[in-house]
């Protein structure tokens, strides 16, 4: 685990139709401490997608600099985990072969790696599922397969966009509950993107506010851990939080 | 229950073509028909049993699928890795996609007159045309397959620490397998059929040979065994080898709901 540092991220579209260059990021600095859970809220297209997507380094910066561990990134690479809102699993592949994945690139022998991959199966309770593909799991359970294909490939830093978006209401707080569980256990640096308040607090220690391509506010969340939603639905300083995000997220 | 289930749609995939044969058996000699015109029943069978005796139909079947064969496997060495690296790059395959559309659509037959000024008459010319009608198809379908893998799925394997090669035998090439076996599905039928015109023309051996020689000396019997042989063997071809190979890609992947 390393810490990720941003500094004077700025990105500038060009609109190709338009013909005209459209700032969507404004020079955001941010810093995420080695072992930490930060989480972005903000409006859509207030830029979060693209904050995440030149971290992971799927998009060139406009400006700025983008650290882990103190050395700059440069493009796509394992000391960084995403796990994607569209799962983006690999249909052709068992679940446990997705898993051992990052293991296999980094050249881990098949024993080994499938012995990694079903010890991160174990903990996002997917043991059955080992054999099956993709297309075979509900959504809520090949979301768990995203979360853990990112994590046994021991990534620096953790990068979520959205992961629980797209799946029913009562999965995503099952999804939430676990990875806040996962997270204690194995404690990776993880920059969670949402636009849903809720899931910032419950899950984050940090929550930044982010509004038309700038950082609005940055707000510790000092609630007690391990965190459950029967704990918290009625918790006054999980809703005196949420509601504080809130108000900032609507005056974004 | 399930080889049960496919006794019996094979013998519903049968049963016309032994009313076909009935009423061929009973019509043909009942209104006397010119055997010059369309042969009885009884004498392609005989026409068949003397073919394989005297071992001529083998050598036509073995010269006919020996060309198929080394035409689509040169195709697909050429084709997959064109297709792949056309795919790659958005800008490439923009601008390369009509082009392959179009040779797409002259697959086969359309090669046989260039060919033969090209090649001569034989095995170069014929396996020329077979290489053309797998070519282009598999290569588009390729380029087709490769594009329809979401982005996030390379990037995910990107981020995960796949390098170019293992992007390539990793994600591109069974990403796109589904489409690459459409592809060789819809190229070998043009192909097959662009093989027979194709013997009809330039070669002295070959089932296509056989029905054209078959035509001068009003041998109907020869030519009707000729085309059953090439519709069994391509039916044979299809849904023992071709067919299953497509249900188990697209189906065990869930590729079609995906796309
Ligand atoms: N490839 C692109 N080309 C041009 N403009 C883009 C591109 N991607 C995003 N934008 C613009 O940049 C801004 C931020 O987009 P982004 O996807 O980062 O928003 P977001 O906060 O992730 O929104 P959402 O919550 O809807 O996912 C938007 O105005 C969007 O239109
Ligand atoms: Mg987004």
């Amino acid at each position: 685990m390393k810490s990720l540092t941003i500094r004077n991220l700025s990105k500038t579209y060009f609109d190709l139709y338009a013909g005209t260059n459209h700032t969507a990021i404004h020079d955001v600095s941010l810093e995420v401490a080695e072992g930490d859970f930060v989480a972005v809220v903000g409006p859509s297209g207030c830029g979060k997608s693209t904050i995440l997507n030149m971290i992971a380094g799927f998009i060139p910066l406009s400006g700025g600099e983008i650290l882990v561990g103190g050395r700059p990134v440069k493009g796509p690479g394992p000391d960084r985990g995403v796990v994607f809102q569209s799962f983006a699993l690999f249909p052709w592949k068992t679940v446990l072969e997705n898993v051992a994945f990052g293991p296999k690139m980094r050249g881990v022998g098949k024993a080994e790696r499938e012995a990694i991959a079903r010890e991160y199966l174990a903990l996002a309770k997917l043991t059955e599922a080992a054999n099956r593909y993709p297309n075979e799991l509900s959504g809520g359970m090949q979301q768990r397969v995203g979360v853990v294909r990112a994590l046994a490939n021991n990534p620096d830093v953790l990068l979520m966009d959205e992961p629980f978006a797209s799946v029913d209401a009562q999965t995503r707080m099952t999804l939430q509950e676990e990875l806040t569980r996962i997270w204690q256990e194995k404690r990776p640096t993880v920059l969670f993107i949402t636009h849903d308040v809720g899931e910032a607090v419950f899950l984050a220690n940090r929550v930044v506010v982010l509004s038309k391509g700038r950082v609005l506010d940055d707000i510790g969340i000092d609630l007690p851990r391990p965190r459950s939603w029967d704990a918290l639905n009625e918790d006054a300083d999980f809703k005196a939080l949420s509601n504080r995000v809130l108000q900032l997220v609507r005056s974004a | 229950m399930r080889s049960r289930q496919r006794f019996l749609s094979g013998l519903l995939f049968l049963l016309p073509f032994a009313v076909l044969l009935v009423l061929w058996a009973v019509l043909v000699p009942w209104f006397d028909v010119n055997p010059r015109l369309f042969p009885r029943l009884s004498a392609v069978a005989e026409a068949g049993v003397e073919s394989v005796r005297d071992g001529t139909l083998v050598g036509h079947i073995g010269a006919s699928l020996l060309r198929v064969l080394v035409g689509t496997v040169l195709a697909l060495v050429v084709a997959v890795p064109l297709g792949i690296a056309m795919g790659v790059s958005p800008v490439v395959s923009i601008f390369l996609t009509p082009l392959f559309r179009f040779f797409s659509v002259l697959a086969g037959i359309a090669w046989i007159p260039i060919a033969t000024l090209w090649f001569g008459y034989g095995f170069g010319a014929i396996t020329f045309v077979i290489f053309n009608a797998v070519f282009f198809i598999v290569t588009y379908n390729t380029l087709l397959g490769v594009s329809t893998i979401p982005p996030a799925v390379r990037n995910a394997a990107a981020s995960l620490g796949a390098g170019r090669w293992a992007m390539l035998t990793e994600v591109l090439l069974p990403g796109a397998l589904p489409n690459i076996v459409t592809g060789i599905r819809t190229g070998l039928g043009f192909a097959w059929r662009g093989l027979i015109a194709a013997e009809m023309i330039a070669t002295n051996v070959g089932l296509g040979y056989m029905l054209f020689v078959a035509r001068d000396f009003y041998r109907t019997e020869v030519i009707v065994l000729g085309m059953i042989v090439i519709g069994v063997l391509w039916l044979l071809l299809d849904r023992l080898l071709l067919a299953p190979l497509e249900r188990a890609t697209i189906e065990r992947w869930g590729m079609v709901q995906r796309a």
